[in-house]
């Protein structure tokens, strides 16, 4: 490994198995160990990652892209040493600091004053560099005056200000980044940006894994496209994240996505079509319909899930909670939406759901980017008579009359 | 921004090379994360309570008022010159941090998996900073146990120089516990059930409430052996020797410390291996 690289991956491969008895209750085990002395069992596994190789060079800022499930999220874990790899090594030369959350630890109990000293010792500083930098913290967050108060009495966004205080104190020289921007409101998403953007001017290295392919090119200088957990392609942020929309022209398979259970006040639980047909690919004239899910654990009636319809990189259109139950409140519990999109307006192509669900104080509670993807599968009679290869994103009635 | 690479630190993952002992010398770097995490537990504890520290006394007081009831009163068991309180006690202390590291460590992988499947530190930690929030109020108890042999007016023999090496003792022994039930947890929920059990009988089958010789006896050598396993009825009766003197503990409480140095290498190894799949199962 020479000076200038700062992480070296080789062949990094990932394998979990699915359903198998690693946790279990004691009996579990035994009648396990049991029926393994007469049976073959195959144990359904599949690999998450595979033959990841890369070399990061120092000061080089990766943006790490690829859609759900394609790996990103195993490939930043095994990189920050949470789980191991099941084949494969990497070398990683520096002070590494690695945020896949903010505010890892904060417990509601404990003031605002002692959740920084916990969450700052946790990533990984030293309680004398905490002590040093604690009023720069707590001027960076804004929350000076409750500084003392339990952060159970903080609003959410409170405590996620308070978190990425501690986080932006941080002095690695390796720096893996999850979707942590993907909490808070507009202002703090821009602030956090800032940040990272002036993090990899430093010079530092940087890691960073994020659905907003904006910030992907303008934070990072290389690019890499993960697709079922190999890597697609590499290159500069900018080949990357236009091979990763190329990809958005293949077909999908999925009508039903069920999201994993989150703390905190609410999250998204499932989005699926509401249709009888086996795989997501619609004629330009079927009804398209959609069935969301979320939970809410506190009362929030004003709570709401929006749904954005893209192509590409482009929002093509957003429904608002309100619209699709108009006059109704969300309850704490499960509710359901339901959405239709107009018949026959959609030309041929690819499309995909962003579900953002908000508080009543247009706080993100959760987010799913890319829940749902379908595929127009052709043209509208309209243009069938043309040898016109791209009608456009939408087919919207002509009415035009003749000039006088 | 240090601009010396050769003088970072580096880090190699290879799950072909792997470790099968955990690295004590990281460890020892990590150590502000155990103090803060301990000192998380003592302040969380006690945050909303309304008696707060004081129930740290009325734990082992109350245990020690039925014992002296049952043991002394009812049973007229003979301590010898020992009277019974300091006997018992010193019994009681031993053995209240021994069940309140083996307790809290039992769910302490799980109740810290959100840390766990966010940030790198070595897990064994975790346990780690269980016997130090237990070490405030094994403190507690031995301040009692000291104004009590003054309010006897009991004084030491020269057995005492060797306190610190069985405190050391007992620490060791709980936290060979507490390392092997957290990483054991992981894999079979169960135990958490089985942990309260084990703290019940030990606390019968373990001299804290009467002295050993009694039961020594009255059994067969092949039982004395048996009884010995428990490798904390050789560090109590060791525990009490130096406190009050008497006859050194019986021979076969070495077999005690051999189960504790051997359990306590094992649990280092089992804990390491389980390691690198706790994000994964959890």
């Amino acid at each position: 490994m020479d000076n200038y690289t700062a992480i070296k991956i080789d062949q990094i491969g990932k394998e979990y198995v699915i359903g198998g008895s690693v946790s279990g209750d004691l009996r579990e085990s035994f009648n396990h160990r049991f029926k393994s002395l007469f049976t073959t069992e195959k144990k359904d596994r599949f690999w998450a990652l595979k033959d990841i190789s890369f070399n990061v060079e120092q000061g080089d800022a990766i943006g790490i892209i690829g859609r759900n499930g394609a790996g990103k999220s195993t490939l930043l874990k095994i990189l920050s040493r949470i789980t191991e790899p099941t084949v494969g090594r990497f070398e990683m030369k520096g002070r590494v600091s690695s945020l896949l959350e903010v505010g890892t630890g904060f417990h509601p109990e404990l003031s605002g004053r002692e959740n920084v000293f916990l969450n700052g010792t946790i990533l990984g500083m030293k309680r004398k560099e905490i002590a040093s930098k604690f009023d720069q913290i707590v001027d960076f967050s804004g929350v000076a005056k409750f500084i003392d108060t339990p952060i159970k009495h903080y609003s959410s966004g409170m405590k996620v200000r308070l978190a990425f205080a501690v986080a932006a104190h941080l002095d690695p020289e390796i720096l893996i980044i999850d979707e942590v921007l993907a909490v808070g409101d507009a202002e703090f998403q821009q602030k956090c940006l800032g940040k990272m953007g002036e993090v990899t001017r430093e010079g530092r290295t940087v890691l960073f894994v994020s659905h907003n392919l904006e910030a992907i090119t303008d934070l990072c200088n290389k690019g890499i496209f993960l697709k079922n957990g190999l890597i697609e392609s590499t290159g500069t942020a900018i080949d990357s994240v236009n091979s990763y929309m190329r990809s958005f022209h293949e077909s999908s398979e999925v009508l039903q996505r069920t999201f994993p259970i989150k703390k905190g006040s609410g999250y998204i639980t499932q989005a699926r079509f509401v249709t009888d047909k086996k795989t997501p690919n619609f004629e330009y004239n079927d009804k398209i319909s959609f069935r969301f899910e979320y939970l809410l654990n506190e009362d929030l009636p004003d709570a709401e899930l929006n749904v954005d319809l893209c192509r590409g990189t482009e929002k093509i259109s957003m429904y608002f909670g309100r619209e699709m139950r108009p006059g109704e409140k969300s309850i704490k519990g499960l509710n359901t939406v339901e959405l239709q999109l107009p018949v026959g307006i959609l030309n041929k192509g690819n499309y995909y759901l962003n579900l953002a669900l908000h508080d009543n104080y247009r706080q993100f509670l959760d987010i799913q980017t890319e829940a749902l993807s379908f595929n127009i599968l052709n043209k509208h009679p309209r243009y069938a008579d043309h040898m016109i290869k791209d009608p456009g994103v939408l087919n919207l009635d002509p009415f035009g009359k003749r000039a006088e | 921004m240090s601009n010396t690479p050769n003088r970072s630190e580096l880090i190699v993952v290879d799950p072909k090379k792997r470790k099968s002992f955990p690295d004590i010398k990281e460890l020892f770097r990590y150590k502000d994360l155990f103090v803060v995490l301990a000192w998380r537990d003592l302040r969380v504890r006690y945050a909303q309570t309304f008696l707060g520290l004081i129930w740290t006394l009325i734990q082992p007081l109350a245990t020690l008022a039925i014992m002296v009831l049952i043991f002394q009163r009812a049973l007229n068991v003979d301590t010898g010159d020992v009277p019974y309180v300091l006997f018992s006690f010193a019994g009681i202390s031993a053995w209240t941090y021994f069940s309140f590291v083996f307790k809290e460590s039992g769910n302490s992988i799980i109740g810290a998996g959100e840390m766990i499947k966010k940030i790198y530190f070595p897990r064994l930690v975790i346990p780690l900073s269980k016997a130090v929030v237990g070490l405030v109020d094994y403190a507690v108890t031995l301040l009692i146990l000291g104004f009590l042999m003054i309010w006897f007016s009991y004084s030491p023999g020269p057995a005492i120089l060797l306190l610190p090496l069985f405190i050391f003792m007992t620490i060791i022994c709980s936290l060979t516990f507490g390392i092997w039930v957290s990483a054991l947890t992981i894999r079979y929920r169960d135990l958490q059930h089985v942990v309260p059990f084990v703290v019940q009988f030990g606390l019968f089958a373990t001299p804290v409430a009467y002295p050993t010789e009694l039961v020594i006896q009255r059994i067969p050598k092949w039982a004395s052996i048996l009884y010995y396993l428990n490798p904390m009825a050789g560090v109590v009766d060791g525990f009490r020797w130096c406190l009050f003197g008497g006859s050194p503990p019986h021979e076969l409480a070495y077999v005690s410390y051999l189960v504790i140095a051997i359990m306590f290498i094992g649990s280092l190894y089992y804990f390491k291996r389980t390691e690198r799949i706790m994000a994964d199962v959890i």
